[in-house]
């Protein structure tokens, strides 16, 4: 009985915890979510530190290397898109706004000469 | 001598290092600077050749030509064929030149028109917007709308594409239909010099009398309208008769005195 009663209240406190967690969700896990979906899964994502945001996270995704940044409003996402492009360096890429995220692909390795992933990745990203 | 052999090797390593980490020739052109895209384009063949597929802004390190593109807000968008490159996507058939809506084909909403210059038939990646400018005939576009100021005086500059694209061989489209009435490869003012069959009528000089002043007038007529027979199937788009301009010479003659002048009364 008390293994029950123990396993009961586990259960709703991983649910407690797991609800603010959901209402934190950030418009960079709407992307990665996005990307997940279609079976595009990045490597985990680390916090990179730019001088033109504060909430970035880098990673690959499909031999790309991938920063995604979250803004609070989709006008500060877009005004980021230029200063994205200085993180692509001396490579073929794309720094776009999606919604209040900012998304920055750089083919580094030249693992999408066609650029068909590349386009892809930000076809699927929301809005 | 021993120590030149190593000293050698170590040229010929860091040589061989740089040549191996050196741009290529189309990303030295651009000076390995990023260059801005938009929307599909032609990959330089020293980069790899084919299409390169990314629909929004985009960079690379090579740089874009001048006639195959245009500039979109800073942007290079090119209007040329894409298919001749080996784009497999899919296409739409337009014949002669025509306006394209650049905001409308990338989506970004900053306003810009432009035009493409290709004679003959050819294909783009996008339909045109649905209005009165384009009529479809045959599985092909053909712009019939008035075109702007713009659009004739680059003309000259930008007819050039059809010499970029007469020897690439890919699969055009065949357009078989009689073009629409108002097309702009079948209106006399549009039709491309070097794409009609010129008729040269007789020159025509007129001799005008004696003159008083030392000057030569020509009087320019202009040319009469261009008799345009049928549309053919191709870049041909018809006969076209010029007439030389009547050229109006007035002569000076000098009158000698001998010496007996007295200068002007």
């Amino acid at each position: 009985m008390r293994a029950i009663v123990f396993v009961v209240m586990a259960l709703a406190a991983c649910s407690k915890a797991g609800e603010p967690d959901k209402a934190k969700a950030t418009p960079r896990d709407a992307v990665v979510a996005a990307w997940t979906a279609d079976k595009l899964v990045p490597s985990k994502l680390a916090a990179a530190p730019v001088a033109f945001a504060k909430d970035c996270q880098s990673g690959t995704v499909e031999g790309l290397d991938v920063l995604v940044c979250s803004f609070a409003t989709p006008a500060d996402a877009k005004a980021a898109e230029v200063p994205g492009l200085a993180w692509i360096g001396p490579a073929t890429g794309a720094s776009q706004a999606h919604g209040a995220a900012l998304i920055v692909l750089a083919d580094r390795k030249k693992a999408d000469p066609n650029g068909r992933t590349i386009n892809r990745l930000m076809k699927l990203a929301p809005k | 001598m021993g120590q030149i052999y190593p000293m050698r090797r170590s040229v010929l390593v860091l040589l061989t290092f740089v040549l191996l980490a050196a741009p290529s020739l189309a990303a030295l052109a651009s000076g390995g600077k990023q260059v801005r895209y938009v929307g599909i384009h032609p990959i330089p063949r020293s980069e790899g050749g084919g299409i390169c597929y990314i629909e929004g802004p985009h960079v690379h390190l090579f740089d874009a030509d001048k006639v195959q593109y245009r500039d979109h807000h800073g942007a290079s968008y090119f209007v040329g064929d894409p298919v001749a490159y080996g784009y497999d996507g899919k296409r739409y058939a337009y014949k002669g030149h025509h306006p394209i809506h650049v905001d409308v084909v990338v989506g970004d909403g900053d306003p810009d028109e432009e035009y493409c210059y290709l004679s003959g038939p050819h294909y783009h990646s996008f339909a045109p917007p649905e209005g009165p400018e384009f009529t479809l005939a045959g599985d092909a576009y053909f712009y019939v709308g008035e075109p702007p100021h713009a659009y004739v005086e680059a003309r000259p500059a930008m007819m050039k594409i059809d010499a970029v694209y007469q020897p690439l061989s890919y699969e055009r489209p065949v357009v078989e239909v009689s073009a629409p009435v108002g097309w702009i490869g079948a209106r006399a003012e549009f039709v491309a010099p070097s794409a009609a069959v010129v008729v040269e009528a007789p020159r025509e000089r007129v001799m005008v009398a004696p003159p008083r002043v030392g000057v030569t007038v020509q009087g320019f007529i202009p040319a009469p309208p261009s008799i345009h027979i049928g549309v053919g199937i191709g870049v041909g788009a018809g006969v076209i008769v010029h007439e030389r301009p009547v050229i109006i010479e007035e002569r000076v003659r000098i009158k000698h005195d001998h010496g007996r002048h007295r200068g002007h009364r």
